[in-house]
């Protein structure tokens, strides 16, 4: 992309806001990776592919939950936003099965929710 | 939004009662038939500790505690069915965080600068560039009432204005990212989630003082945020936002990063300057102030990450609303790294003024299960201790320091009643000792004389004396060491002394340490009494201090012990005595 | 190593930072992450390529912690020892590695497996106590799980010397 000036900053603020899409953030700084947050990556991307999930995994810095790392924030439409704490391979499993695809919430991983 | 129930019990009595009681909620929807229309989450935290039961309703989000199983059937008819809160149940968090500088971490992947720009990213440069002068722009800064989070709290305005105001064609600014302090990491999150509003706000401030050029000065220890900002950095060029007319302005600035290489002393502006001039980390004695003479002679302007990644939010919402948050001497918010001996360790954004309970028991949990909290340090190894009796103490620059620690870089340790007090001072002590650079004598002789004297008193050969002189020599290196290093690295002993003497005194009078932590006085002992002779301790013991057999039982020859602790460790029938 | 060698690879390293102040420190950094330490060969093409005296690069070498003169094991143990992980019982697991690899903080063993190293600090505080082992960190280490740990890079490598 060419160089951009005021204008164009407002316009590509208002091209990436806008309509409301499930996602997954996956906590990505030094002490998520050091919990695992790779392999949780990895498995997330994994199981959407599995299923054909209506979903964008991201990579994000931390949160600052640190002792619940490596952390999972879910948001799908018409339900709450949580942040899934010490997830693995199984709960990463569960979120897409039972969360992203069942639309029902994983039992004893949350840890909290964003409010807004 | 579906309608949702989170429950949790967040164990008052330590017993887990979740389970009976999602049960009964469970039974409760049934009764109703809800149970297909109302999702009931059993939650593994909730962010409200020590009051029972606790039950979220959404998505009114009614906030209920102590929630008793007679309840159920009052919150499901009335707040799930009915929508309504039951209004002397309803509980509202104490203190909640605030987010500025974090408002970006774990929201952005900060990889993308368009995520950013979508979260009003570079909005505020734009403003500036295009509304205010630099001087205007230091004005701004000044009426916020911002304050460096590097640990002195010097007004980031009037550094800008000073540094703008000073002759000189060529000006620098700084990022100081050596996060130096063991145990806070606020920067490395910023750096590493959020690396645009840094960048963001080196270039405000470039603007502001008059530079073209400024330098990050991150650690090597952290290569995840180096390769960040590099990102950050190479984004920004490709787009306009750095180099020579930053986005359609006459304005040029770029920035480079150098790396720290492991000195603690380097946090120092006049040694981190030395360090960027490719030379050892010497500090040197100020006046003249980076402001006037800094980097290669030149009037240079060092901000700390967090602080810059404040200045595009004031500039949005204007100084006068960032002076709204905080107390009257400490605007704005805080990020602290709370860690140690505490339940959920991790960043807490707080604005000024909240309370050290707040944040130690509302937001972080209180103790680790089965102890209880004893003290807090902020500040690191020019910090000090606050006492549990303190912890009403507001966390401001000022209440901080009347208490005889200061806020540091935000770092905010949390001791039990396992931790000797002796001993935490003994670890920092050691700490400047290794990092005291040498250049000065009061810092390099009298932190060397203070932790042989520390070593003495925790080794159980220390005596009053010992105590009086280790205040003597205190007092002399904050008088007369060069940098802030050396007239600050006594403050943990200080602190430590003042308001826990009894158990230097305990150290030095009765041989004894009472938090069982200094090795050279702990004594292991078997109680007969509970000994279940089940030789555990026998086959544990690694230097063979441990005689005896299956029927005689077990005895502990106290000149080949050791003190490592296993055999307590191993001891299932708790029949070994640590005293 | 031969010195055209040397010279080759430190000219390119420095050529990337020329007419550019204060290098010194930044070129130590990528000569260090290419040859794993500071070699004395190396520092003495350097000297000669920025024209710096020698005692002016030791000065530097010298003065931070980071810089190594000599070479590394193949695994690095750092044991950080930042305020969380020692109230948290970093001292007992570099105890537990000390006693293990029968090394200091600062030695490397007998066979070049494994240094053993200090740090203040990682940054990883919420997961207290830490190791890093190379590029890997490892949080909540119990003094049981070190000699697990240790045997998994000590295994590692055997198989791959074997294969």
């Amino acid at each position: 992309m060419a160089k951009i000036t005021r204008k164009d900053l407002e316009a590509l603020k208002q091209k990436h806001t806008g309509e409301d899409r499930n996602w997954i953030r996956v906590g990505f700084s030094t002490c998520g990776i050091a919990a695992g947050a790779q392999e949780v990556y990895d498995t997330l991307v994994e199981e959407s592919r599995k299923h054909n999930a209506d979903v964008e995994i991201k990579k994000c810095g931390c949160v600052g939950m640190c002792s619940a790392e490596p952390l999972v924030e879910v948001h799908v439409k018409n339900m709450p936003t949580v942040f899934y704490g010490k997830v693995d391979k199984e709960v990463a499993t569960k979120i897409m099965e039972k969360h992203v695809c069942g639309k029902m919430l994983v039992n004893d991983r949350i840890y909290d929710m964003r409010l807004s | 939004m579906a309608k949702t129930v989170f429950v949790k019990d967040t164990a008052i009595t330590g017993k887990d009662r979740t389970r009976d009681f999602y049960g009964f909620f469970l039974g409760g929807l049934r009764e109703k038939g809800l149970e297909n229309d109302v999702q009931l989450v059993r939650v593994a935290d909730i962010g409200v500790y020590g009051q029972g039961m606790v039950v979220r309703v959404l998505p009114e989000d009614f906030l209920y505690v102590n929630v008793q199983d007679s309840d159920i059937p009052a919150v499901i008819t009335e707040s799930v069915i009915g929508g309504k809160p039951i209004k002397d149940k309803l509980f509202t968090q104490a203190s909640k965080q605030a987010r500025i500088v974090l408002r970006n971490c774990g929201v952005i992947d900060p990889e993308s600068i368009e995520d950013y720009i979508a979260r009003d990213g570079y909005q505020a440069l734009a403003k500036v560039l295009g509304e205010y002068t630099p001087e205007k722009t230091a004005q701004e800064i000044k009426a916020s009432g911002l304050r460096g989070r590097g640990g002195a709290g010097f007004p980031t305005g009037m550094k800008w204005e000073i540094t703008r105001k000073a002759p000189g064609d060529q000006k620098y600014m700084i990022c100081n990212g050596d996060e130096g302090d063991p145990g806070a990491y606020m920067d490395r999150s910023v750096l590493e989630g959020d690396p645009h509003s840094v960048v963001e706000g080196m270039i405000i401030g470039g603007y502001a003082i008059g530079a073209s050029k400024g330098y990050f000065y991150i650690r090597a220890e952290y290569p995840l945020a180096i390769a960040r900002i590099e990102k950050a950095i190479e984004q920004c060029r490709k787009h306009g936002i750095l180099g020579e007319g930053i986005l359609g302005s006459s304005f040029n600035f770029d920035l480079e990063i150098r790396l720290g290489a492991g000195a603690f002393v380097c946090g120092e502006e006049t040694a981190l300057i030395a360090s960027i001039e490719g030379k050892r980390g010497y500090p040197s004695p100020r006046p003249p102030f980076p402001s006037i003479k800094g980097l290669w002679g030149k009037p240079t302007c060092i901000n700390n990450v967090e602080t810059l990644a404040n200045i595009p939010v004031i500039i949005l919402k204007g100084g006068s609303w960032f002076a709204g948050i905080g107390t009257e001497g400490s605007k704005g918010t805080k990020v602290f790294a709370v860690t140690g001996k505490v339940k959920n360790s991790g960043l807490v954004e707080v604005p000024m003024g909240t309370t050290i309970e707040d944040i130690v028991y509302g937001i972080c949990g209180g103790a680790l299960s089965g102890k209880s909290v004893k003290a807090i340090q902020t500040g690191g190894p020019s910090g000090g201790v606050i006492p549990k009796e303190y912890f009403q103490t507001k966390v401001d620059y000022e209440s901080l320091q009347k208490m005889g620690s200061i806020m540091g870089s935000g770092g905010m340790i949390v001791m039990d009643e396992d931790d000797c007090m002796a001993d935490i001072a003994k670890f920092y002590l050691g700490f400047c000792v290794d990092e005291s650079c040498g250049k000065c004598a009061p810092c390099r002789i009298g932190g060397t004389q203070m932790l042989r004297l520390l070593k003495k008193v925790t080794d159980g050969e220390g005596t009053r004396k010992d105590l009086d002189q280790l205040e003597q020599i205190s007092f002399a290196m904050q008088k007369a060491s060069l940098c802030g290093l050396g007239q600050t690295a006594p403050n943990p002993v200080l602190s430590t002394l003042h308001y826990y003497r009894s158990e230097y005194e305990a150290h030095v009078d009765k041989k004894k340490c009472p938090a069982c932590k200094c090795e050279k006085l702990i004594r292991f002992l078997i109680m007969s009494e509970k000994c279940v002779k089940c030789g555990m301790c026998f086959k544990a013991c690694p230097v063979g201090a441990i005689s005896g057999n299956r029927e005689s039982g077990y005895l502990i020859d106290q000149t080949k012990c050791v003190r490592c602790g296993q055999c307590f460790e191993v001891c299932k029938p708790r029949a070994i005595s640590r005293s | 190593m031969d010195k055209a060698v040397i010279e080759q690879e430190v000219r390119e390293i420095a050529d990337s930072w020329k007419g550019k102040e204060g290098n010194l420190i930044m070129v130590l950094h990528q000569i260090q992450n290419r040859y794993g330490y500071v070699p004395r060969e190396v520092s003495l093409v350097l000297s000669e390529i920025l024209d710096v005296p020698l005692a002016r690069i030791y000065e530097v070498i010298t003065f931070y912690h980071f810089f190594r003169l000599t070479p590394p094991g193949k695994h690095t143990i750092s044991v950080c020892m930042g305020t969380a992980c020692y109230l948290k019982g970093g001292a007992e697991i570099l105890g537990e590695l000390e006693h293990l690899l029968c090394v200091k903080p600062g030695e490397t063993t007998k066979d070049g497996q494994f240094h053993l190293e200090v740090v203040r600090c990682l940054g990883c505080c919420g997961l207290a106590p830490v190791v890093k082992i190379g590029e890997k960190v490892y949080g909540g280490v119990k003094k049981k799980d070190v000699g697990d740990i240790i045997t998994q890079y000590s295994e590692d490598s055997e198989a791959k010397t074997a294969a």
